[in-house]
């Protein structure tokens, strides 16, 4: 893979010029926080861009795969489709969330491509940095630290005097031309390894064992129902563990009517299992409903079913990339996936 | 419903503040005209002097029930429509009103040396469901416009309303709003029945669930959760849910559930 270099005086230039090319989106400070959270959000000015953040409220998967999406529009004239991608820039992605891009490519093109997220993808050039904050709750380091990331189109690595660039593809490559990159030295390209390698031991949090046996381990665990139980006697059912997780792809889809009642519009939105009602489902025309995981301690269990072990094979390792998102957002402090993992370990 | 004729739909308010009336005009010009299209309205004391004569498709109550003479009017009310909808929070759940439910001093501290008059004597603030069956509800603290259309619409359509049975924190998470425990403050979004669209805390409000609970609460871990990390005393974080589900907690006064069938 060719790897480029530019210096950290150009880097502001090129950021110029790629924003006025097209869009792009990159993390900056959220708003109403005091400078120490980030959002993925359109960057509209270099100054803006914040490659130093430690991890992203949302995932950007947002950006393929948003909160709320309109799937399409109905009225008496027929129906319209809504797809309608926007060729733009993502940059800044970590690799832990890269390695959910291409669980996702994976799982949204699984025997029926799902063309709502496929063409925001497609339209989407994405460029990876390096981890330079690491945040507090993250295990990457450790947790399927041997699946690679993959599906990006560059890798932005902030070394001494400015930043490696190395291209995956022509996505990628198309981005040369707005700054001035020079080929990376072979010091430039080891440097940046030793950086992107340094990061990986900068992890407070670590899983010592591996995703093989902690697989084995958590399927074995299905009907210790009083270890989840315990786990999960302070859950709220909340969902947020879900809703801020890369790797979660559930959606709900419902029809709302404009009101005028003879027109309307099909959205989909992130669902949550965690949730008492994302099980339920109807019993046909005769009405009645069932819960196949009704109590809050089946519901803790299925996401780390999901998490730890149903899709390691399909996904070619576990679907918890170590961002520890999770572990922020939950408020009774239950949701950690270190701590779910010691304590399946321990039996 | 057939789609040629316009549904009746009514009015009715009992204990509140008959702000969820008002939100009602709120809905603005376009979205209400829009709905007069397809509903014509028969009492809205809120706006308009004629009162209903004869049957009524939808009648939406606002105001909880917290009188004994009040159940004659709401039986009537029940038996004239086709469809009852429980009208914002006082009527769905109590709301506020059921404040009074778990206290016996509040008449002279608001009244003074009136206290006693006899329109104030009332008994505990109980849903509307708890003196005649309910259909639907229209929940919020006002209540919720988007929910009201979605509402009106579903039952023009013949469809099942969809109310969501997920938490405020779905909503929070999914627009990146701070999560008020990370702000060194408490929210009740855990517990609280989402809809709203979580306007609240992203404002730097905590939420204080006037849709309600989730149908299932984990009260247990509320209480522990608002001492722990939301710094509250403990009787505060014992008592902090009380404004608008004091129907809904496991220590609700005997008959605050939906009457039986």
């Amino acid at each position: 893979m060719p790897a480029h270099f530019i210096h950290e005086t150009d880097f502001r230039e090129f950021l110029k010029s790629l924003i006025a090319s097209k869009p792009v989106i990159g993390p900056v400070v959220e708003p109403k926080s005091t400078g120490d959270k980030f959002i993925f959000d359109d960057v509209t000015s270099a100054e803006q861009l914040r490659l130093d953040y430690d991890v992203s409220l949302v995932p950007p998967k947002a950006v393929f795969f948003p909160p709320v999406q309109k799937l399409l529009e109905f009225g008496p004239n027929g129906v319209k489709s809504c797809i309608n991608p926007r060729e733009q820039v993502l940059l800044g992605v970590h690799f832990y969330d890269v390695k959910a891009f291409d669980q996702l490519d994976k799982l949204f093109n699984d025997k029926f491509p799902d063309n709502n997220y496929l063409a925001n993808r497609r339209a989407t050039t994405v460029i990876a940095s390096s981890v330079q904050t690491v945040s507090k709750h993250a295990f990457w380091g450790s947790f399927g630290k041997d699946v690679k990331a993959k599906g990006h189109d560059g890798f932005l690595t902030k070394v001494q005097g400015g930043y490696v660039y190395e291209t995956f593809s022509q996505k990628g490559e198309a981005l040369l031309k707005h700054g001035k990159f020079g080929n990376a030295s072979t010091d430039q390209v080891s440097a940046a390894k030793r950086e992107n390698d340094a990061a990986m031991d900068k992890c407070q949090e670590k899983v010592t064992f591996t995703p093989a046996e902690i697989s084995t381990k958590t399927r074995a665990s299905f009907s210790n129902n009083e270890m989840w139980k315990e786990l999960s006697k302070d859950c709220f059912s909340c969902g947020s563990c879900n809703i801020v997780c890369p790797t979660c792809y559930c959606f709900d889809v419902q029809d709302k009517w404009g009101l005028d009642q003879v027109s309307g519009e099909r959205y989909r939105t992130w669902d949550a299992c965690l949730t008492e009602d994302f099980a339920k489902v109807s019993l046909g025309g005769a009405g009645g409903h069932e819960n196949f995981r009704e109590a809050g301690a089946q519901r803790f269990r299925h996401r780390a079913m999901r998490k730890l072990t149903y899709l390691n094979e399909k996904l070619g390792g576990p679907a918890c990339i170590g961002c520890g998102r999770c572990t922020s957002a939950c408020v009774p402090n239950i949701a950690n996936p270190v701590k779910i993992i010691n304590r399946i370990m321990k039996g | 419903m057939s789609p040629k004729t316009k549904a009746k739909v009514a009015f009715f308010d009992f204990t509140s503040c008959e702000g969820c009336q008002i939100e009602l005009t709120n809905l603005g010009e376009k979205a209400f005209m829009g709905l007069l299209d397809h509903i014509e309205i028969v009492e809205f004391r809120e706006a308009m002097s004629e009162k209903a004569q004869g049957r009524i498709d939808i009648s939406f109550i606002e105001g909880s029930f917290s009188r004994e003479a009040d159940r004659k009017r709401l039986e009537d009310i029940r038996s004239r429509s086709n469809v009852v909808i429980a009208f914002g929070a006082c009527a769905a759940t109590g709301g506020v009103t059921a404040l009074k439910n778990h206290m016996s001093d509040y008449s002279e501290a608001v009244y003074g040396k009136d206290a006693k008059m006899p329109h104030l004597d009332s008994s505990f603030a109980l849903p509307v469901s708890a003196a005649i069956k309910v259909d639907y509800s229209v929940l919020g603290c006002p209540m919720s416009q988007a929910e009201f259309v979605e509402i009106v619409s579903s039952l023009l359509h013949g469809k099942e309303p969809v109310i969501p049975n997920h938490p405020v924190c779905v909503e929070c998470k999914k627009k990146s709003t701070l999560c008020r425990y990370g702000q060194g403050d408490h929210c009740l979004g855990m517990v609280a029945r989402a809809g709203c669209g979580a306007p609240c805390p992203a404002d730097g409000i905590p939420c204080e669930a006037c849709r309600g609970f989730v149908d299932h609460p984990n009260q247990e871990a509320l209480v522990k959760v608002l001492r722990e990390k939301g710094g509250l005393s403990e009787e505060r974080a014992f008592n902090k849910s009380r404004i608008f589900t004091a129907n809904l907690r496991s220590d609700a006064v005997k008959g605050a559930g939906a009457r039986k069938e």
